[in-house]
């Protein structure tokens, strides 16, 4: 084979390569613009500061936190659950479970009173809490009030088909 | 001295120029191609009405939010400023294009929200977000 004919077959090798090279960039470009962006982690973290400015402000529990209880939580702090209705969701996107917890220097922390716990929403996300993408996210934050207690606030979102 | 090119040294020039021309051209289609996927419609659509049920989510009543939408008032085809956002009940839904319906985000702030385009000289290309308690 001449010089010009080998010229030609790489020229043909680099219009593959090129061919390849688009069609690597038209994938990641489809897989990573087709993909939902995924707010959920964002979403639960802004629950968890709604209901924490429900209970305490200051750092100290505001007065209405002895009667908060799951018949009025979504009244007191301003929640509703209702979801965009395309997937079949209905009000079973979310769960809120709120503890409180006694912090001592030397005894730790520990579960203040079992009963006074609030849980709202789907019970069944709770135990599907971060095991994948298709699974419900959660998030867990805990703060302290000056009255020596610790509030855990672990709130789950679903919405997988508009995240994932 | 300046030697002038022969036959063959003016086509391998030629070659050279063309394959170049051609590989520029093509990283130019690519580069095209992605700038025009970042900026679509529908991508926007998603954007707007996530962002926006954020911000409701985590608005207090009483609040006024002005949100530069400048991209999505420029991508919009046949779709009224005053009709981009539309919100019912709890659910945002962000419009861009005629023939398409949307995109839908639902917030939990349980708010009365109203939406509507700036008309002030600072708030072109701005929609206006006012909650107010239920």
């Amino acid at each position: 084979m001449n010089k010009r004919g080998t010229d030609k077959i790489i020229s043909v090798y680099w219009f593959v390569v090129l061919f390849i090279v688009a069609g690597g960039v038209v994938y990641m470009a489809a897989v990573f613009y087709g993909a939902p962006y995924d707010v959920r982690e964002v979403e639960a973290n802004i629950l968890i500061n709604q209901i924490a400015d429900c209970i305490a402000t200051g750092g100290k529990l505001n007065n209405n936190w002895n009667g908060l209880d799951e018949n009025n939580i979504f009244e007191r702090c301003h929640l509703t659950f209702g979801v965009e209705d395309e997937f079949g969701w209905k009000d079973d996107q979310h769960f809120v479970n709120v503890s409180v917890y006694g912090f001592d220097k030397d005894k730790g922390i520990w579960e203040i009173d079992k009963d006074k716990k609030i849980f709202v929403g789907n019970s069944d996300l709770e135990t599907t809490c971060n095991l994948g993408k298709t699974m419900p996210k959660c998030v867990e934050r805990s703060f302290y009030v000056s009255d020596g207690e610790v509030i855990k606030i672990k709130v789950g979102i679903k919405k997988v088909n508009k995240n994932v | 001295m300046i030697k002038r090119l022969d036959k063959r040294g003016e086509n391998v020039l030629t070659e050279n120029i063309i394959f170049i021309v051609l590989n520029l051209v093509f990283l130019a289609i690519l580069v095209l191609f992605l700038v025009s996927k970042m900026g679509d419609a529908a991508i926007l659509e998603e954007k707007y009405a996530k962002q926006i049920a954020m911000i409701i989510d985590s608005a207090k009543p009483v609040m006024e939010i002005h949100l530069d939408m400048e991209d999505a008032f420029d991508k919009k085809e046949g779709v009224d400023n005053n009709s981009m956002v539309l919100i019912d009940k709890n659910v945002v839904t962000v419009k861009l294009r005629e023939k398409s319906k949307g995109y839908s985000y639902s917030f939990f702030n349980n708010v009365d929200v109203s939406a509507y385009t700036g008309t002030a000289k600072e708030d072109i290309n701005k929609y206006i977000l006012m909650i107010d308690p239920k």
